[in-house]
């Protein structure tokens, strides 16, 4: 019972503990920033290509699959299959409708085909649609009143879900909000339009470039869509790169949709065109594949390729159908994961790196408490001596300040990993500060504190104390460079969407780590106070007590 | 027949060491009290007055090869751990010169500290309340009722002593072990110390006083002379 007593007091009546407490707190916001950020990172990588691609791909490019709306049916016939959707995955040109007047730009862009309302079933694209009228009250309250999207009418969503402009009835497209250089991202994650421009309101012209099943390459086509809608996606290469139209239309552009097969060797009939040789199915170059719930995409993967098995067989033996799917060998069915493996493995690795090098902090923690208590039993050899004197045994001595190191490691990493969630928790709005030139009041106001300081300090000096003087100097010579950091600060910016794939820093605390680094810090501060604890121990009572 | 000893030593010897020096301080000393009676060990600085009280007190140990102790007709030169712990608890009570409080505690939790330590994490609910009475009583036989909840710098230095004392016999000792109680105090709070010790005394409490004044010493029921490590005469 004294050992809790005086743990709690040595804890409370002194400030020597607080500066070991916000040590230890200092290192576990580090280690629970940085993790999280990494963890965030990885989950983000991870959700985002599941959502954007489903579990399972099959992909055949450039000749693309023949029949796949047999082998979609045929995947939607096992059980493990949710869904599965056509895509058709190109490369083309967009002219823009901008800058008014004179030469309009023209960018690249990975176009997808997709029929909306499978894409939908295996993706849930229509979620990442950004021009929306908010859901109800609570949400536009939650938007600013500038934000354009409190003027939008709900037909919006319904011609970015479907692909088409109800007005015209004209198949229409949709952009990733990077795509067009007009929509500028606000400090809170919601976009405003530049120069006037609205994109949904445009026309843009695409041009894609067929490729025969020979290899070579056709003339080019043009085509004018009207902008429906734009997709937010979160992966900024993604947003700047990609837009969606319907799957019919990328195949007739692509010259992938279906026809007649002419028998190219054989010599041309009396009219000169090439004999026929049937028909010619349609062809897109992925299936897109979604797993029922409780299905992993390991075990979809395995079910997909026994489909697709079935599939070719079924292919085969049906002479009506000249043109014959792939044999699977010559076709990729990889999970998400193992699609995007390039890209999660070495941030797996790295993230792994980093748990292993800030476990360093944790020797930090024991070395700060060891040498703090270091001092401390030092400072209270007589209080222990008496404690002995009174019937106090080792055992219990120890217990003192063990305690008190559990105390330190418990109360400091909990401090530590609140700070680290404030930290993580507001993350974006930091790094935007930062982003921009240090506000005036800021600096003012840090040398206005310093001129405060060094009153005090020579107030100090007056007074005689040498000690009150130099703390007030330290004070205000800290406040001038901090004042003088700020003029000079011109906005960093530490997170480029464009090295860094997601728009935003991932602002999700990674509970697992901060609970790891939680009981780290513990078993570690008590591993530091557990040396000069055995010191205390044996501090001999009789010389604590000698007081000549 | 004379009345067997309460505290009892026989040739106690203890040398420390100072660098490579040996230095003996006690050289064979004995000594004995009776149950109830008040000596005062007086002695010149560095005669060894001070380890004397610390062995019979179990602070330190003697000397190997050393004579015997005894308390209540026990030995317990011997005792080890928990034994030797439970000895400085309940059996002695320990007064210093400078006081020696816990300067975080306040009186009260100053003077309990000695039965938290005999009741443990575990009996401590069972013992408090006892405990509590205890002790308050005490501190308020000492004059210190409303000086309960001052911490040990808001005291004066009589005051500081007291609490000793009272800390001293929270767990209601045999024999209170005093060195010097009175050394750093002027004459006058001196001199009440001394009465209060010698009430102690009136009310059965047996004492080993450690002094250097032979008029302190004259308080006592009877005087042992340590003269270089050794009880003269």
């Amino acid at each position: 019972m004294y050992a809790f007593q005086l743990a709690n007091r040595y804890l409370t009546s002194r400030i020597i503990p607080l500066i070991a407490v916000a040590a230890v707190a200092l290192c576990v916001a580090l280690v629970v920033i940085v993790v999280s950020v990494m963890s965030g990172f990885l989950d983000m990588l991870k959700s985002s290509g599941r959502t954007l691609m489903g579990d399972v791909v099959i992909n055949y490019p450039v000749r693309g699959l023949p029949w796949y709306d047999e082998l979609i049916a045929e995947i939607e016939a096992t059980p493990q299959a949710e869904a599965a959707t056509p895509l058709i995955d190109t490369y083309g040109l967009i002219r823009m409708p901008y800058p008014q007047g004179g030469d309009k730009e023209v960018v690249t862009a990975n176009v997808w085909g997709v029929e909306p309302r499978s894409f939908e079933r295996v993706t849930d694209f229509t979620k990442t649609l950004y021009w929306q009228p908010p859901k109800d009250d609570a949400a536009a309250q939650a938007m600013s009143k500038e934000d354009p999207r409190l003027q939008l009418s709900p037909q919006i969503a319904t011609d970015g879900a479907a692909l088409r402009q109800s007005g015209t009835n004209e198949p229409g497209m949709v952009m990733g909000i990077h795509v067009s250089i007009v929509n500028e991202r606000q400090r809170d994650g919601s976009y405003r339009n530049r120069f006037g421009w609205f994109m949904p309101d445009q026309r843009v012209t695409l041009t894609l470039v067929p490729i025969s099943g020979k290899g070579t390459v056709a003339e080019p086509r043009e085509r004018l869509f009207p902008i429906v809608n734009e997709f937010r996606s979160g992966v900024y290469q993604i947003d700047k790169n990609r837009v969606l139209v319907p799957l019919s239309e990328a195949q007739q552009m692509l010259r992938m949709d279906a026809g007649l097969q002419y028998d190219m060797d054989a010599p041309p009939n009396a009219d000169g065109s090439q004999p026929v040789l049937g028909k010619s199915p349609a062809r897109v170059h992925r299936v897109l594949v979604r797993a029922k719930p409780g299905v992993t995409p390991d075990q979809l993967r395995d079910a997909v390729e026994v489909a697709y098995d079935r599939f070719q067989l079924k292919l085969l033996q049906d002479s009506g159908k000249i043109a014959k799917p792939p044999r699977r060998d010559m076709v990729s069915i990889l999970t998400w994961e193992q699609h995007l493996r390039d890209l999660i493995g070495p941030v797996e690795k790295e993230r792994e790196m980093m748990r292993i090098l800030f476990s360093i902090v944790y020797l930090v923690c024991a070395g700060l408490v060891l040498s703090i208590f270091w001092a401390i039993v030092q400072e209270k050899s007589r209080d222990i001596g008496i404690l002995r004197s009174i019937g106090a045994s080792r055992p219990g001595v120890l217990w003192i300040f063990l305690q008190y190191g559990l105390v330190i490691g418990a109360v400091g990493g909990v401090v530590g990993v609140g700070l680290g969630w404030v930290v993580i928790s507001n993350i974006n709005a930091i790094h935007e500060v930062i982003g921009e030139d240090a506000p005036s009041w800021s600096w003012i106001g840090a040398f206005a504190v310093a001129a405060v300081a060094l009153v005090m300090a020579v107030r100090g000096a007056l007074a005689g104390s040498l000690l009150r003087s130099l703390l007030w100097m330290v004070f205000a010579v800290t406040l001038c460079v901090a004042g003088a950091g700020l003029i000079a600060h011109r906005g960093t910016l530490i997170w480029d969407p464009a090295v860094y794939y997601f728009s935003s820093i991932p602002d999700k605390v990674d509970w697992l780590t901060a609970a790891i680094t939680w009981v780290g810090a513990v078993v570690f501060s008590v591993l530091g106070a557990s040396v000069p604890a055995a010191k205390a121990a044996d501090i001999d009572p009789v010389r604590a007590l000698r007081y000549e | 027949m004379s009345e067997a000893p309460l505290l009892q030593a026989r040739d106690l010897r203890k040398t420390y060491r100072l660098g490579r020096v040996d230095v003996p301080v006690l050289r064979g000393a004995d000594f004995s009290m009776k149950p109830g009676e008040w000596v005062a060990i007086l002695g010149s600085s560095g005669s060894g007055k001070s380890t004397l009280l610390h062995l019979l007190g179990l602070l330190d140990e003697p000397d190997a090869g050393s004579g015997g102790m005894w308390f209540e007709g026990n030995a317990v030169a011997g005792l080890r751990g928990g034994a030797r712990n439970h000895y400085r608890n309940r059996s002695v009570g320990f007064v210093f010169q400078f006081y020696h409080l816990l300067p975080e505690l306040n009186v009260l939790e100053n003077a309990l500290l000695p039965c938290k330590v005999a009741a443990g994490i575990a009996g401590w609910p069972a013992a408090r309340a006892e405990a509590h009475e205890r002790v308050t009583a005490l501190l308020q036989g000492f004059g210190l009722s409303n000086r309960m909840q001052h911490r040990p710098r808001e005291l004066s230095g009589g005051e500081r002593q007291r609490v000793a004392i009272a800390r001293a016999l929270s767990n209601q000792p045999r024999v209170l072990l005093a060195d010097e109680p009175t050394g750093n105090l002027d004459a006058r709070t001196g001199g009440e110390i001394l009465d209060m010790i010698a009430q102690l005394h009136r009310k059965g409490l047996s004492i080993a006083m450690v002094t250097h004044d032979p008029a302190v010493a004259a308080r006592a029921d009877r005087i042992v002379h340590l003269v270089d490590g050794k009880v003269a005469g």
